[in-house]
């Protein structure tokens, strides 16, 4: 093969100024809303600062306080137990869609209605769970009673409260995941249904080996979302406990708070050093979906 | 109107060279097809002739101007795409007229422009309706109307009719060539369908591989074709190929040694000796009692006006003969078939034509 | 399909769904049915112990007594000057990026998107202290402003990610044929991209929306004064000052839940479409 000469090539400038034309405005935010701050809470958790007066560095001594401290633990425990229940959003919101995912009349309406509690507030879901809750009130402490013939005030129990939390969680959760499921059913080819009816597929073997892995993006988006909002939780522990009974119900991001930035909390030091743990072990994971959605992106 | 002109013309997508130097010169006002396989680079060609890729190396000059570094509305280039690409929220008006609107063109011209072209490709009674109401054969005529009222040097067609019925492909294709007859316009196609470009194209371009195989008219690229690669590309059914030996039989004659121990003597060929690959068409060969080769009739596809024969002759694959649409063949039976010297094709080891069975 | 529809089951297995149905729709509505009802019992049922009976009247006068006891309106009010310039902002701001990212192939295109997506799924507690400061001196806190340049500034991000994989779905012949016909990238963008988002800038409308209104985390930390506090952060200290009035607290909750609500049934196609579509609130 003869070489070519080569040609003067010079890069057409207007194609490549115009992209950051259109990206400006929202990396502006981006940047001073997330990168900018997340830089300067890190900067913060080596300090000792009251949020106004003066600033001192004290080095690595907040994360050696934070490992003395048995409220650390508690909430990091209790992170994990969220975390782990929280992921019973899946399978419910998978069972829920293979419920309704029929074509009966009014079927619409029942979706919508199933759906209801992810439209709602978290606010409003705490409240609505606390009233539940509430001893002599609500209902769950009578069907307990029912069942135990001895009432219990969930959110009072410090043993319990956790789990009445993340009950309520799951509750708009799992209504989450099953819209997702719902979405993904509608979008599986019928065909391959069919084909797979013909082969005599049917039951738990078509969902296991049939329908589950069509609905893998589904399931993706679901596990990220849920595994996400499991650390994040933060409005129903606020609302429902304030991460009470005596701190049994705290999580890392409700602890935070309560150090920095609440009514009393003026250690910003301790609490981005707080912070700074949360976003470390959510970074795992975020590095785990970003992973896998860039080879998605690549294969695409 | 106006000349393509490609001069050592690469493209590179990271690591992998995808166009692997081109030369090429569009004489200005010819129908040039590109064909070939699909991956073979055709439609990276097209599209960096439109200024939709970058070229990474080499010169393209459009009308004698250097055009690297136009932007592609710069260009004297319409394009049709083979989606069509006509926007859903426009009518059929608003999406031919597009480009012209958004350059400011006046007005009344536009106007004109849009009903002359409407009038050309009989869509006068569509201007107002959406692309979602049209047919697909509509919805093609409106892409080459939004080129049109462009009134460009060369017209870039990428697959334009494959998203179309057989019928509608057929006349769409009357359709193209007349409208290049009336325009006068350059016009560069790119189709994988050899038959499309066999009936419109009065110069093809054979693409393999990112390097351009062969370039020539329909008719030449059928008889003589320069590669194997071409031979097997260019008419349907395919070519008919299968290894032979040859030896050298004097007075410039070989003899090659066929399948099934037969011979044949063949004039003008420039290897003597060795393997090659020898060709020969489906419809130059010819049913007979005893022929050349002795073989047996696995498959009769009934055209009504011909018959399409499976011989099984002993090789890995049966060999296709084109016979009478009334012949009384039927599968099972012996069949003899006899070669036409003059249509037969040698290729060398390195795939190179070695001998054309041009029939002259 | 699948499960098999229903109507190709036995007339048994039929019935039973048909009755379990509403049976399971009213259990998994439990918690909220109940505070329904709660809203509309009078004081006197739940002092006389009428906690889950049918009320005696129905109590309309709850709700009007909310708004009268407390500073709701004015919350509900603030709510609304947050959210919908939230909304129409972060919306305006991610068509922008989206087509961006979308349509132009540049070497830290891959980059920035997934800065972007990685940004959405931070704890807000590493963003809190400086993103709580940052207002402040611009004398910006405890502002409406203030609260929807945050609102603005995460949800634009979750937009970005949606409105670049919603363009990026577009043939992108349609914005090449453009390009060939010699449109500015600018009148690309308006004539052609933002008429064919439609249905995606409908279908955030309503999500950003709903994520705006029910947020609580910034909502209590970036706001203080009546005029600014919105109606998720109002709400939770109103619950603590009515103690035991569940009848109030109940309505209340009712009334900070109905405008997502009204939208999500309003909007229901586009809600669930975005969802499916971007799917990626954190």
């Amino acid at each position: 093969m003869k070489p070519v000469p080569a040609a003067p090539r010079r890069r057409r400038k207007r194609l490549d100024l115009t992209p950051w034309l259109f990206l400006a405005p929202a990396i502006m935010f981006f940047l001073v809303y997330v990168v900018v701050p997340i830089g300067q809470s890190i900067s913060i958790s080596f300090l000792e600062w009251d949020g106004l007066g003066e600033k001192k560095w004290i080095g690595l001594q907040n994360y050696q306080d934070l490992l003395k401290d048995e409220a650390f633990y508690v909430s990091l425990k209790n992170n994990l137990i969220w975390l782990v229940l929280y992921l019973l959003a899946i399978p419910a919101g998978l069972f829920l869609a293979l419920f309704l995912n029929q074509t009966v009349t009014g079927m619409r309406l029942y979706k919508s209605l199933f759906f209801f509690p992810f439209v709602i507030s978290n606010v409003v879901v705490g409240l609505i769970f606390s009233w539940f809750y509430t001893p002599d009130f609500g209902l769950m402490p009578k069907i307990i009673g029912f069942f135990t013939g001895e009432e219990i005030a969930v959110l009072a129990n410090e043993s319990l409260a956790t789990y009445g939390i993340v009950a309520a969680g799951l509750w708009p959760q799992i209504a989450y995941c099953m819209i997702l499921y719902l979405t993904g059913l509608n979008s599986i080819n019928p065909e391959l249904v069919e084909a797979a009816r013909l082969d005599d597929a049917k039951g738990f073997k078509m969902l296991w080996y049939v329908i589950l892995p069509q609905l893998r993006p589904a399931t993706f988006i679901a596990l990220v979302v849920t595994v996400i909002g499991a650390l994040r939780s933060f409005d129903l522990v606020a609302i429902m406990t304030v991460g009470g009974p005596w701190g049994s119900s705290r999580v890392l991001s409700y602890f935070m708070f309560e150090q920095s930035l609440s009514e009393y909390g003026t250690s910003m030091g301790y609490g981005a050093a707080i912070a700074v743990v949360l976003f470390a072990i959510m970074l795992v994971f975020i590095t785990m979906f970003i992973v896998r959605m860039i080879i998605q992106e690549r294969t695409a | 109107m106006a000349k393509v002109k490609l001069s050592g013309i690469r493209k590179s997508f990271g690591q992998s060279e995808v166009i692997k130097g081109i030369d090429l010169e569009i004489p200005a006002g010819s129908f040039c097809a590109f064909v070939g396989p699909s991956g073979c680079g055709k439609s990276t060609l097209l599209r960096m002739i439109a200024g939709l890729e970058d070229i990474t190396h080499g010169s393209l000059e459009i009308g004698g101007q250097e055009m690297i570094d136009v932007a592609p509305a710069k260009r004297g280039v319409a394009m049709v795409f083979q989606s069509y690409a006509l926007y859903p929220h426009m009518t059929v008006a608003e999406n031919v007229t597009f480009g012209l609107r958004m350059a400011n063109h006046p007005k009344r011209d536009t106007e004109q422009r849009c009903l002359e072209a409407a009038r050309m490709l009989k869509l006068e009674e569509l201007l107002d309706r959406k692309p979602s109401q049209l047919s697909g054969g509509q919805r093609q005529r409106v892409a080459i109307g939004r080129a049109i009222v462009r009134n460009p040097d060369v017209f870039l067609f990428d697959e334009p009719l494959s998203n179309l019925d057989a019928a509608l492909r057929v006349e769409m294709r009357a359709e193209i060539t007349r409208l290049h007859a009336k325009l006068d316009a350059t016009m560069l196609y790119v189709t994988h369908d050899q038959v499309e470009a066999m009936t419109m194209a009065d110069m093809i371009v054979v693409l393999d591989k990112g390097m351009i195989e062969q370039v020539g008219s329909p008719l030449g690229l059928y008889h003589e074709p320069n590669t194997l690669f071409v031979a097997r590309f260019i008419g349907s059914p395919r070519m008919n190929t299968f290894s032979v030996n040859l030896c050298d039989a004097g007075d410039g004659n070989v003899s090659c040694m066929l399948p099934g121990g037969s011979s044949i003597q063949l004039d003008g060929s420039s290897l003597r000796t060795g393997k090659a690959t020898f060709g020969i068409r489906p419809e130059h060969l010819d049913v007979v009692a005893d022929g050349h080769l002795q073989g047996k009739a696995v498959l009769c596809e009934r055209l009504g006006s011909e018959t399409m024969l499976h011989v099984d002759i002993g090789l890995a694959d049966p060999i296709t003969v084109k016979a009478d649409g009334l012949t009384n063949v039927t599968e099972g039976d012996a069949v003899g078939l006899k070669l036409n010297p003059k249509a037969c094709h040698l290729f060398g080891p390195d795939d190179r034509r070695v001998r054309s069975g041009s029939l002259q | 399909m699948f499960p098999t529809p229903i109507e190709r089951t036995q007339p048994r297995t039929r019935f039973a769904y048909k009755v379990f149905l509403p049976i399971a729709l009213i259990l998994w509505l439990l918690p909220l049915l109940g505070v329904a009802l709660t809203s509309v019992k009078p004081a006197a049922d739940l002092d006389s112990g009428n906690y889950f009976g049918a009320p005696s009247r129905i109590a309309i006068e709850n709700y009007w007594l909310v708004f009268k006891n407390s500073n709701i309106g004015y919350y509900f009010w603030n709510s609304i000057k947050v959210t919908v310039p939230s909304v129409l902002v972060s919306i305006g701001l991610s068509l922008l990026a989206g087509f961006a990212l979308a349509t132009y192939s540049f070497r830290s295109n891959l980059i920035i998107f997934f800065m972007i997506v990685a940004g959405n799924y931070v704890p807000y507690q590493i963003l809190a202290i400086p993103v709580r400061d940052l207002p402040i001196n611009i004398n910006l806190y405890d502002t409406t402003l203030g609260l929807a340049l945050t609102h603005i500034a995460f949800q634009t991000g979750f937009c970005t990610l949606f409105m670049r994989n919603f363009i990026k779905a577009l043939p992108n012949a349609l914005i090449e044929s453009a390009r060939v016909e010699g449109v500015s990238e600018w009148r690309i963008f308006c004539y052609i991209v933002v008429p064919l988002v439609r249905p995606a800038i409908a279908a955030l409308s309503v999500l950003i929306f709903t994520f705006v209104w029910n947020e609580y985390f910034w909502a209590t930390i970036m706001s203080q004064s009546v005029d600014v506090r919105p109606v998720t952060a109002g709400i939770n200290e109103l619950s603590g000052e009515w103690k035991a009035r569940w009848e109030l607290i109940s309505a209340a909750s009712i009334l900070t839940a109905a405008p997502p609500v009204l939208m999500f049934f309003l909007m229901q196609k586009h809600f669930i479409a975005g969802l499916a579509l971007g799917a990626t609130k954190g």
